[in-house]
């Protein structure tokens, strides 16, 4: 956590000046949107960044055919982010049941909770509510 | 008894203290109506709510817009779904949006948001953990309305399709996400709670993974609600610039000096396109009235000046 704090502020407060496509062009990212730009410094950075998302989907079983569609599609500092907390990331998936593997305690204590309408785990629940 | 009774009401608070949700979690005064939006459903897969809700909402917009979808729902799948981690990145979630052709603006995490934006008739993915921190079970679903008489909200909840969860559930439960949440909107709407700045920084995302097209059309709304927002006009003019547009990128620099006449950024972008359409006198005349004493800014305005003195070359036709 810490850091890849770091290297986003390293990121954040390097220049905030690109060139666009003519020669001394002010990009829109001279204005302080508090976006991230490219300069050279950073631009390898980034690189390394999108190499490593690369490398880490490749690990976590993403189809290779797609991937660098996929990291085309972020921005730079999207990719940076994904890059240095793949790991806590949450990742929204089902809505089903998923008890397999789960402790008899866990089971009960989600029941309790989704009756008190606290969470909201198993679809045969209805909470209780003071309506 | 004592101590049944303090075993008790030490289990409670246990249970309580992992993220209690207060029976009425809506901020106080607030008396919001109901609302409900006809989003079509998808049933849902295995892992796959992420790319399930993005085709939802894009049916929904294909029906109540001009918006055509970029990618069909097995491009959407391939594009979200890690399979180790069983699930989708909320950035992945909002990166497969944008390859789609679809802005996605993160909302204030606040019912008030929420609640705008279902108001004008736009659906909200939102994050929730089904379970606990310390045993999440997280999902994206559609928020699709609000039953203010029920006290319930209206989302396509896996199998069910709008299906009406009491308003305290849904508060825990999207509380342990942050509250987090998107509007998925072709890029000629806007968030009913946007601020100028932030739904900028999201238009700007289109034009750097290189949908200009799309970023164009997403700035020049914002200038309907934001017409003499500058930091638009000069991201409008740079996008017309960069796509050699030259007589609409002159027009958005200079609408930036009728609301301030020193503008160092517009006033430097506008010299250099004088200078490439043959107008060179203008250009370091208007260069001269900059006013600045950002160190970085003089530079670039130094260097355009020698470069406009070297001659440019005429981007004009012919």
């Amino acid at each position: 956590m810490k850091v890849s704090k770091l290297i986003l502020s390293f990121i954040l407060s390097t220049t905030l000046f690109a060139q666009v496509s003519f020669a001394q062009i002010a990009s829109t990212e001279a204005l302080d949107l508090g976006v991230v730009t490219v300069s050279s410094k950073e631009k390898l950075v980034q690189i390394i960044s999108r190499e490593d998302v690369l490398k880490r989907f490749e690990e976590l079983g993403v189809d290779t055919k797609i991937i660098e569609a996929r990291v085309a599609s972020m921005t730079d500092e999207e990719a940076s982010i994904v890059a240095h907390q793949i790991d806590t990331l949450p990742a929204g998936a089902d809505a089903g049941m998923s008890i397999v593997g789960a402790i008899v305690f866990v089971f009960v204590v989600l029941l309790i909770t989704d009756i008190l309408g606290l969470t909201k785990v198993f679809n045969f629940t209805k909470p209780i509510t003071n309506n | 008894m004592n101590i049944d009774y303090a075993l008790l009401l030490a289990l409670t608070s246990l249970i309580f203290s992992t993220g209690c949700a207060p029976k009425n979690p809506l901020p106080q005064n607030s008396n919001y109506s109901s609302y409900s939006i006809d989003v079509p459903f998808v049933a849902p897969r295995s892992e796959l709510c992420g790319s399930t809700s993005i085709e939802m909402l894009s049916s929904y917009w294909q029906s109540n817009s001009s918006y055509t979808p970029r990618l069909s729902l097995k491009e959407l799948d391939e594009r979200t779904l890690i399979p180790a981690k069983g699930g989708t990145l909320q950035i992945e979630l909002i990166a497969a949006t944008r390859a789609n052709a679809l802005l996605a603006y993160p909302l204030e995490p606040t019912f008030d948001a929420l609640f705008m934006e279902l108001k004008d008739n736009h659906p909200v993915i939102v994050l929730v953990n089904r379970g606990f921190s310390w045993y999440p079970l997280w999902h994206y679903a559609p928020v699709t309305g609000y039953d203010a008489k029920s006290q319930t909200v209206l989302m396509h909840f896996g199998d069910k399709p709008n299906e009406a969860v009491p308003i305290g559930t849904f508060a825990s439960i999207w509380q342990r996400s942050g509250n987090w949440g998107v509007v998925l909107l072709p890029p000629n709407e806007l968030p009913a709670s946007a601020s100028g700045q932030k739904y900028l920084r999201s238009a700007y995302d289109f034009e750097k993974i290189g949908m200009v097209d799309e970023a164009i059309i997403a700035y020049k709304s914002a200038l309907l609600r934001w017409p003499r927002d500058i930091a638009i006009l000069f991201a409008l003019g740079n996008a017309y610039y960069s796509t050699h547009q030259i007589s609409s990128a002159e027009e958005s620099y200079r609408k930036i000096l009728l609301i301030d006449k020193t503008h160092p950024l517009a006033l430097n972008n506008l010299a250099d396109l004088l200078c490439h359409t043959n107008r060179t006198e203008e250009a370091l005349k208007l260069l001269d009235t900059a006013v600045t004493t950002d160190t970085k800014i003089v530079s670039i305005i130094d260097a355009t000046r020698k470069e406009i003195s070297k001659g440019c070359i005429s981007m004009l036709k012919n």
